[in-house]
């Protein structure tokens, strides 16, 4: 785990009010991988850190991918190349695509192809064929980056792709990774127990010491998302006691 | 020259005025990038007899220059805290305290008990200030003959240091202040978290789950400040202050306002090097106005 203080490097549009901001991070960009996140502060910021999935690493740049939803993301997306960002990660569990799976798919509802870049780069590295399906409410909120070897989309209104939602559209997989709002997770849960899914929570500290990021698990009890998790065995999570819809959440 | 920044709380001897406060460092283990000579001691998560699953999400709100939480004491029990942590702190160069939590007074006496003579336990935090839990907690805290019974049930079965951590939900801090010294108490932590609740507009409904938490953060700091040096102004034995610490600056306030010590909590989400931060910056703001020791600076302290 490191803490950097990372100057912004760069800042793309990728949807309808979807943006992806770069910042240099090396120890960082070396170490994480597919699922885990950085805690990001900022000088003028709010309080508490906020919670990124890591979108992309290359070299000695890590990507995050989010949207203006409250006053502190629309501080991140006023940054200027230079600004500095303090980023602390790389932090929890991520995707584990050491099994015995022939192939992958990833299904992602807006905001959660947050983590889905990496997980497609570690699939194909480790010579899995990767279906991505992803979904949104209209073809303006798909994000572009989308890529894989083959590419569904969903789209709530019918506006592109498949008339429905992502986890609908999704063909039979051998190994599932889905991110996006809880309730769509909890939908994967059904139709595949054993699909890895990286769940939003609010955060406190995002190291494991304030137990605010509280998991229900289905065995009764509570981890945390930001050791634990963020990704878990879908069948594991209890999800009519997960909240959903966060104003502001980790991944959707 | 390096000014001296060790004191005494009563018997126990920091090398620092600067601890962890308790729910916002685990139990020690977990915490990254610490620098460890720059913490006096540590506070361990509030712990009950028995295992806890804590409340059910949303447990955090954020509001202005604060955080609410109901984490609700979620803990494994003392017999796993036994085994699990207690070796690891026997290893430590710094004191561990243990904050216990009990439903009846009876319960925090058995606590300290079972604790007593534990190898890595340097002494006690008595939590009468939760706001978080259904039983106990607050209803001690904010009753002078509750506290002090409290107190009492711990004092009778240890030897080991007993420091009593109290809320600020009360109307005069002094008076259970002054109670739980009589009952034995060998240092104050002032204060716990406030009450606090916020609702969320979309759900027409309180933002946590137990409706209603505790307020930390930099918002509690004036009040923070105040409540301490009031509960300093009513008693001989040391206070620790507690509320919104997150630089140097704020630990001196507290201290020039007749706290011992400091305990830093909500900044250590923040920033994880809040502590070693905390420390640094109160060894330079006495060099560089020539204060040897920490015991040398002036206090603002009329008694009662």
């Amino acid at each position: 785990m490191f803490l950097l203080d990372a100057p912004v490097t760069g800042k793309r549009q990728v949807a309808h009010g979807m943006f992806v901001i770069g910042m240099r991070a090396p120890e960082i960009a070396a170490e994480v991988r597919a699922g885990q996140f950085v805690n990001l502060g900022w000088a003028g910021g709010p309080l508490l850190r906020r919670p990124f999935s890591v979108y992309r690493a290359e070299g000695e740049h890590v990507e995050v991918v989010l949207k203006a939803v409250g006053a502190g993301t629309a501080q991140l997306l006023a940054m200027e190349i230079g600004d500095r960002i303090s980023c602390l990660g790389p932090l929890g569990h991520g995707f584990d695509l050491g099994g015995a799976a022939r192939s992958v798919v990833l299904i992602s509802g807006g905001l959660g192809v947050a983590p889905m870049p990496l997980a497609a780069r570690d699939a194909k590295t480790a010579g899995l064929p990767v279906t991505w399906v992803h979904g949104a409410r209209t073809a303006a909120e798909l994000c572009a980056e989308t890529d894989g070897d083959q590419v569904v989309w969903a789209t709530d209104d019918g506006s592109q792709g498949l008339h429905g939602t992502a986890v609908a559209a999704a063909p039979a997989g051998d190994l599932v990774l889905a991110c996006g709002p809880n309730r769509m997770l909890a939908a994967v849960a059904e139709r595949w127990p054993d699909a890895q899914v990286a769940v939003e929570t609010y955060m406190g500290c995002g190291t494991g010491v304030c137990l605010g990021c509280a998991v229900p698990l289905a065995r009764g009890g509570y981890d945390r998302a930001c050791k634990e998790g963020p990704v878990y065995r879908a069948a594991d999570v209890d999800w009519s006691v997960l909240p959903s819809h966060l104003p502001y959440a980790i991944s959707a | 020259m390096t000014p001296d920044l060790s004191v005494a709380i009563g018997a126990l001897a920091l090398r620092g005025p600067v601890l962890a406060a308790s729910g916002t460092f685990g139990y020690g283990t977990e915490v990254p990038l610490l620098e460890r000579r720059a913490l006096g001691g540590m506070v361990s998560k509030g712990i009950f007899l028995r295992p806890r699953e804590g409340t059910a999400p949303p447990r955090i709100a954020e509001t202005p220059s604060g955080m609410l939480n109901a984490i609700g004491l979620q803990g494994p029990g003392v017999e796993a805290l036994i085994r699990d942590y207690a070796p690891q702190w026997a290893e430590w160069d710094f004191p561990v305290l243990v904050n216990i939590n009990g439903e009846t007074a009876a319960e925090y006496g058995e606590l300290a008990a079972r604790l007593d003579g534990v190898p890595g336990v340097a002494g006690f935090e008595i939590n009468i200030s939760c706001p978080n839990v259904e039983q106990g907690g607050l209803y001690f805290g904010n009753d002078p003959r509750a506290a002090a019974a409290v107190t009492e049930a711990v004092r009778k079965r240890t030897k080991l240091p007993v420091w009593v951590k109290l809320t600020p939900m009360v109307s005069d801090i002094g008076v259970i202040a002054r109670a739980v010294e009589s009952a034995g108490a060998d240092a104050l932590c002032a204060i716990n978290t406030f009450v606090g609740m916020s609702i969320d507009l979309n759900a027409h409904w309180p933002r946590l789950s137990f409706r209603t938490g505790g307020l930390s953060g930099p918002a509690i700091r004036p009040l923070a400040v105040h409540l301490a040096h009031q509960a300093a102004r009513a008693v001989r034995i040391p206070v620790i202050g507690i509320g919104g610490i997150a630089r140097a600056e704020d630990a001196l306030e507290f201290m020039i306002a007749g706290c011992s010590a400091v305990q830093v909590g909500t900044a250590t989400f923040v920033n994880p090097k809040a502590i070693a931060e905390v420390h640094n910056g109160i060894a330079a703001f006495l060099e560089a106005r020539g204060f040897a020791s920490l015991g040398e600076l002036p206090r603002y302290l009329p008694r009662d």
